[in-house]
């Protein structure tokens, strides 16, 4: 290699660095910049907010003095970045209060500006900005938007149709269980919690007449998500819901109602019911379940356990005869034990 | 004056409260950490402190007990998003505590407190 080829490559080699250290200068300068704007942002929100929330009298806050900071401090039209950040902002500040003040904050949220930047990502071909702009819009409380985000509580995309059922709850509460028989698609074990769990947080106090219009859904989703709301609630005077699905055909129905039964004490006569209905369910597991239940719950049935202990089903009877053994039967598990073995094998003469 | 000392990293929280204590007629001096407390702060008998327990650097019950051994106070209210039972236990646990509140808060509640003094 001659001293030109050389002195060529060390001057590429020093250009590639001059080229990294520029681009590197560069992204230090604007992250430095951005997070300079970002903080004044967060500055300005909390100020007008405190100032919102607690006005002195003598120096009063204004809506045109709040638009007019918030414009200077970026908050634009052109600017999406910012107001992004800004309704980020909104979200966390509203979650972290309660009482008259977060209606105070609901108030001021209709009067500043994010400039219909949720419900323009309403419109957006991305699945993921259009369940974004729904979330927002309900974590502000835009109920001004509901007929927009209604629409998509059917939308082929699970996470868009997951926020705009979310949404149905946020801004209708019980009466959005009336739309329970007419959703399409699957709704999963996560998103019937999250429904739950949203209703339980923002109507604590149970419609019933809602909940029984639900009842007559044939959705199998729909049959999960009423029996969790009942668990939730602690509705005992709708536990017959729950118990009905014990022998339901579909296993996981099934598998929901056993889950949730398990949070309610019930009467004998009700138990009575149940141990009819243990017999109908054709999975050996769930029956082990109901078993449990059912011994949890209630004194010592012998004749119910007995016929357990001598019907077909082996994978049970080790469970029926440990029960029975260990309160007070251990002669008749020895019976149980004894007569199916003749007595030349035991030895016994 | 009578003062208090609020302590909150969230700037947005750290503000409201500030206003809060200010329009009920305490000094309030508001920082979002242990390190912006002057030595004259040090020696100020504050009438509350309201603060937060999560800090970096630092565990939550560590950092209680060195606000209660640095700052001279009379009541000491924690405002926090760690709101678990656990840790609410552990932190009743502890002597010198005159409140606990976890996101999501009524500060109509901190207020009552605050103007029954």
């Amino acid at each position: 290699m001659n001293e030109a080829r050389i002195l060529l490559f060390i001057a590429i080699v020093f250009l590639v660095l001059v080229i990294y250290w520029i681009s590197i200068t560069i992204s230090l300068i604007y992250r430095n910049r951005r997070t300079s704007r970002l903080n004044k942002i967060e500055n300005t929100f909390a100020d007008i907010v405190s100032r919102y929330l607690y006005n002195d009298p003598v120096n009063p806050i204004t809506l045109n003095e709040i638009t007019a900071r918030l414009k200077n401090v970026g908050i634009r039209p052109k600017n999406k970045n910012n107001i992004q950040f800004l309704i980020r902002l909104m979200i966390r500040t509203q979650r972290t209060i309660l009482g008259s003040n977060f209606t105070k904050l609901q108030q001021l949220y209709t009067q500043i500006p994010p400039y219909g930047v949720s419900i323009k990502k309403i419109s957006s071909w991305s699945w993921y900005r259009k369940a974004r702009g729904i979330r927002e819009i309900y974590e502000m409380n835009q109920s001004q938007y509901f007929e927009e985000i209604f629409k998509y509580r059917n939308d082929k995309n699970i996470y868009v149709r997951r926020e705009a059922q979310i949404a149905l709850v946020v801004f209708l509460g019980w009466e959005s269980l009336r739309f329970l028989p007419y959703l399409e698609r699957n709704m999963t074990l996560w998103q019937q919690i999250k429904i739950v769990e949203k209703l339980y947080d923002l109507y604590p106090k149970p419609e019933l007449k809602w909940l029984h219009k639900a009842y007559k859904t044939e959705k199998l989703f729909g049959k999960k998500l009423l029996m969790r709301i009942i668990r939730k609630y602690l509705l005992h005077g709708e536990v017959d819901y729950i118990i009905d699905n014990l022998n339901h055909e579909d296993y996981e129905v099934r598998e929901t109602a056993i889950y949730c039964i398990q949070t309610f004490a019930v009467p004998l006569s009700t138990m009575a019911y149940i141990k009819e209905l243990y017999d109908e369910i054709p999975n050996a597991t769930q029956q082990g379940q109901l078993l449990t239940y059912i011994f949890e719950n209630s004194d010592i049935d012998l004749d119910f356990y007995l016929k357990q202990l001598y019907s077909d089903n082996d994978e049970l009877k080790l469970s029926v005869a440990e029960i029975l053994w260990n309160n007070g039967y251990k002669e008749k598990v020895q019976e149980f034990y004894y007569q199916q073995y003749p007595n030349s094998v035991l030895n016994v003469g | 004056m009578r003062k208090i000392l609020v302590i909150q990293e969230d700037i947005v929280i750290l503000k409201i409260i500030e206003r809060l204590v200010s329009l009920n007629g305490f000094d309030c001096k508001a920082i979002r950490s242990l390190e912006a407390l002057s030595i004259e702060d040090q020696q100020t008998n504050f009438e509350f402190i309201i603060t937060d327990i999560l800090f970096e650097g630092i565990a939550p019950l560590q950092f209680i007990a060195q606000v209660q051994e640095v700052i001279p106070h009379k009541n000491l209210l924690i405002v926090t998003n760690m709101g678990q039972d656990k840790i609410k236990q552990e932190i009743f646990a502890l002597q010198g505590i005159t409140g606990f509140y976890a996101v999501p808060i009524d500060l109509d509640e901190i207020e009552a407190i605050i103007q029954a003094y």
